[in-house]
């Protein structure tokens, strides 16, 4: 028992100094239990492969330079998707959300090419543009666009009216005002917006790289799908998740927190 | 010499859920003097903010006329200086930053809004707290910044809408004294909006009575200056002016 | 405005029900205009700069696909399909993913050596499983149950066990000294203190789960959405994707409208809580 208890405060101790532990540790077991599972002959080997098998390709891929390859292509295409996504959604979302009209207008209209969603767009995509990098970039601006415009509303009509009026009775021009006041009043909801746009733009991009299949992780996952090969499919995944988990929790969670936190706009 | 009249000042409301007119302000006529302080009292309701508002220029007025050194006001603009109840402090920028606002909308460059910032500072007591974030200062603390980046921009006049309603009644206090020190150094007009008949009476050099959106009646305040609550508290001639506006604000 | 007459009359409580009433389609009639606004476009623009149908269809021909797909029946039949794929999913989903959640959420240890691994299972929830998915159950109704049981459970999972997690501590205690027993401190506290943050996680599933339906459907499958757009693409019926595309748009919608809002309405939004990250 005491033991056990040791290794708990031994582990505490470790993460408190290093976070990244907490992260790490837990799955270890996972993995364990999974080779033991696969080597335990319970299921056929090829459809449920073992750690090792899974470690033995990603090196064999990486070293063949197919991975680095179709991570590249995958993480451009989303890079530039969501670049697009952002540079016309904020300027939208801050018309939409300090104009009434603009409002009465959009709104319904955003709301439905919403529900619509990413995915249903591809089949006449593919009809206007073919199988190509336009069809995929548009797939993603469409995705990324709704989340960052819905937010950047809520975010803008968040702001509290007398900081504007602050601003305007201080000598602030309607543009300053928007600079000065909406726009950082607003950021928390856009940061929030390009999470979640970013969150669902990854996982357009897998489909479309299914569906489109020329190169990029999906196209890896599926192709090795194809040839039965189900090696491939989980490193990918794995790829995947290690990849989104690294820029969503240590990248786009923190930066969310950390301008809602310091001006104190969130409380938690 | 008079700067800001309000003559026949009129405002109605469209209230779309009765579906129906209101009327806030019925016929206000107001001269304020140039560096005078002018308290503004009457029961909730009637239209005290509304007026304020119409000043500062975030209302249209529906009828009147409001004209600031003769000419008539449209939209807010610097040479109104509005202190608000919320602070409306910018909560991503520094008390340094917020102070300097104003400044910088003029275009004045950084190191001389820099230094008028922290001038006002200075006046206000708070050099200490110039780069702490609003959200790291205490109520009273963050009203103080607002006080002083509305001053920092040298307006024409104060406007302040219960600035101090949502601080505790000592803060209250500290910052009232604070208040008319700054007003006897720098001489600002003010128009000061407030529920309390006994600070208006402190801060004034003259108290408007309004009721149900007209002017209820005016009374001249000629207490000596400076003024110290330990020493106006026993005062028997603002013990009677503040049993006379209070009259006339519940009778109203 | 003529209202202004009626200023008595609105305070009786018929007559506040008819302006309420009144109110209210007045304001489902300004969310639906700028919808019409743009069929109007549509309508105009198509015939006017004579588009190709095989770029994009006409008002009138979309109008006659639902019409056709009505008579035959096979719009039924795919939106059937579709829903009855997203509801299993997400029931079973929901279903499995709470209790574990709050399982694992009430030791703060077990918790917050858990949180990485769900947050990773979340973060890769949905369309990332549909290779995997098919080879398992091959093309098929299982494997997109399972793609869609996946999205739902693992990001529901995750955000019960942060709201469990995250339940402030006094809370707990307070009702411990109240007299709160394990299974009423389940009941009254845990599930309760936890379900804004099940909400966000059902919305947030559920968006993963309809996306990685219609892919699924393109990939997998040969009924539901998803096949029958995918396969008028084949024969470049764009009036077909159109009409698709609308179904899917309004599918969505009450979604969102009959099961999403209610439901944030009925706590996130009723007990002002707001949702704990
Ligand atoms: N935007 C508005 N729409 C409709 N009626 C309004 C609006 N703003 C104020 N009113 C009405 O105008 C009247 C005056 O309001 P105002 O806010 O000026 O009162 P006040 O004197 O500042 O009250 P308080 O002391 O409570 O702050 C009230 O009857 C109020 O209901
Ligand atoms: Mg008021």
């Amino acid at each position: 028992m005491s033991i056990v208890l040791k290794l708990w405060s031994l582990y505490v101790r470790g993460t408190n100094r290093w976070p990244v532990i907490a992260t790490i540790v837990p799955f270890i077991p996972v993995v364990a239990l999974w080779s033991i599972a696969a080597n335990s002959g319970m299921f056929p080997r090829a459809f449920f492969p073992a750690p090792a098998d899974v470690a033995r390709t990603f090196v064999a891929l990486t070293y063949k330079g197919i991975l680095p390859d179709y991570l590249q292509d995958s993480l451009i295409r989303l890079l530039t998707g969501a670049t697009i996504g952002v540079v016309l959604g904020i300027p939208l979302g801050l018309l939409i959300g300090s104009s009434k009209w603009a409002h009465r207008v959009c709104w319904p209209v955003l709301l439905f090419f919403q529900a619509i969603g990413d995915i249903a767009w591809l089949p006449i995509l593919l009809i206007w543009f073919g199988f190509g990098l336009t069809t995929m970039t548009f797939v993603i601006v469409y995705t990324v666009l709704f989340p960052i415009v819905l937010n950047t509303v809520l975010g803008v009509e968040s702001v509290h009216r007398d900081l504007a009026r602050a601003a305007q009775s201080l000598g602030a021009s309607r543009m300053r005002v928007l600079w000065e006041v909406t726009l950082p009043g607003a950021l928390p909801n856009i940061i929030t917006g390009l999470r979640n746009g970013l969150g669902y733009g990854w996982r357009a991009l897998i489909a479309v790289e299914i569906i489109v299949g020329t190169s990029g992780i999906g196209f890896m996952m599926f192709d090795a799908r194809r040839a039965g090969s189900t090696v491939e499919i989980i490193l990918g995944m794995i790829v995947l998740g290690t990849l989104w988990y690294i820029v969503d929790a240590w990248i786009l969670a923190p930066i969310e927190r950390a301008t809602g936190r310091r001006w104190g706009l969130v409380t938690s | 010499m008079k700067t800001l009249s309000l003559r026949n000042l009129q405002k109605t409301y469209f209230d779309p859920y009765a579906g129906s007119q209101v009327t806030a302000v019925h016929d206000v006529s107001l001269d304020v003097e140039q560096g005078e302080f002018v308290s503004v009292v009457g029961p909730s309701g009637c239209g005290k903010t509304t007026i304020l508002n119409m000043v500062a220029g975030f209302i249209p007025y529906s009828g009147g006329e409001i004209l600031l050194d003769g000419a008539a006001v449209k939209g807010p603009g610097p040479d109104r200086g509005v202190v608000f109840q919320s602070f409306a402090l910018f909560p991503w920028k520094t008390v340094l930053e917020n102070v300097g606002f104003g400044p910088k909308m003029r275009g004045v460059p950084k190191a001389d809004r820099d230094r008028i910032a922290r001038e006002y500072l200075e006046l206000a007591g708070l050099s200490h707290a110039a780069d702490r974030y609003p959200n790291e200062l205490s109520g009273g603390m963050q009203q103080r910044v607002g006080v002083v980046r509305a001053l920092a921009n040298n307006p024409a006049v104060l406007l302040m809408d219960e600035p101090f309603a949502s601080v505790d009644a000592q803060t209250r206090m500290t910052l009232q004294e604070e208040l008319t020190r700054i007003w006897q150094e720098r001489k600002p007009t003010v128009i000061f909006i407030t529920h309390d008949v006994a600070e208006a009476v402190f801060l004034a050099n003259r108290v408007v009575v309004l009721s149900k959106g007209r002017v209820l009646d005016q009374i001249k305040v000629d207490l000596p200056r400076p003024r110290v609550w330990d020493h106006l508290m026993q005062d028997e001639t603002f013990k009677r002016l503040s049993a006379q506006v209070l009259q006339m604000v519940r009778s109203a | 405005m003529i209202a202004s007459g009626q200023r008595t009359g609105s305070k009786t409580p018929g007559s506040g029900w008819v302006w309420r009433t009144m109110n209210s389609l007045a304001g489902a009639a300004v969310f639906v205009a700028p919808l019409l606004a743009l069929v109007a476009i549509w309508a105009i623009v198509v015939p006017l700069f004579e588009v190709n149908p095989r770029i994009f269809p006409s008002v009138a021909s979309v109008a006659d696909a639902a019409a056709d797909s009505i008579r035959d029946g096979s719009l039924i039949r795919h939106i059937g399909a579709s829903l009855l794929r997203v509801g299993l999913g997400t029931l079973i989903g929901v279903v499995t993913a709470v209790p574990l959640g709050i399982a694992m959420g009430v030791s703060p240890a077990v918790s917050s050596f858990l949180t990485p691994l769900f947050r990773f299972f979340s973060v890769l929830a949905g369309i990332a499983w549909i290779p995997i998915a098919t080879l398992w159950f091959g093309y098929g109704f299982g494997a997109i149950v399972f793609v869609i049981f996946n999205a739902v459970f693992f990001v529901v999972a995750y955000n019960t066990l942060l709201g469990v997690s995250t339940i402030p501590m006094t809370i707990r205690n307070a009702a411990a000294s109240l007299g709160a027993r394990r299974w009423a401190l389940l009941t009254e506290v845990l599930l309760p203190g936890a379900l804004p943050n099940i909400v966000t996680g059902v919305r947030t599933g559920l968006g993963f789960a309809w996306r990685g339906l219609i892919a699924a459907e393109m990939i997998a499958t040969n009924v539901g959405l998803g096949y029958m757009l995918f396969v008028a693409r084949d024969f470049y019926r764009t009036e077909v994707i159109v009409l698709g595309m609308i179904v899917i748009g309004l599918l969505w919608l009450l979604i969102d409208r009959l099961l999403l809002v209610p439901l944030e309405r009925a706590t996130i939004e009723r007990w002002g809580l707001v949702r704990r990250t």
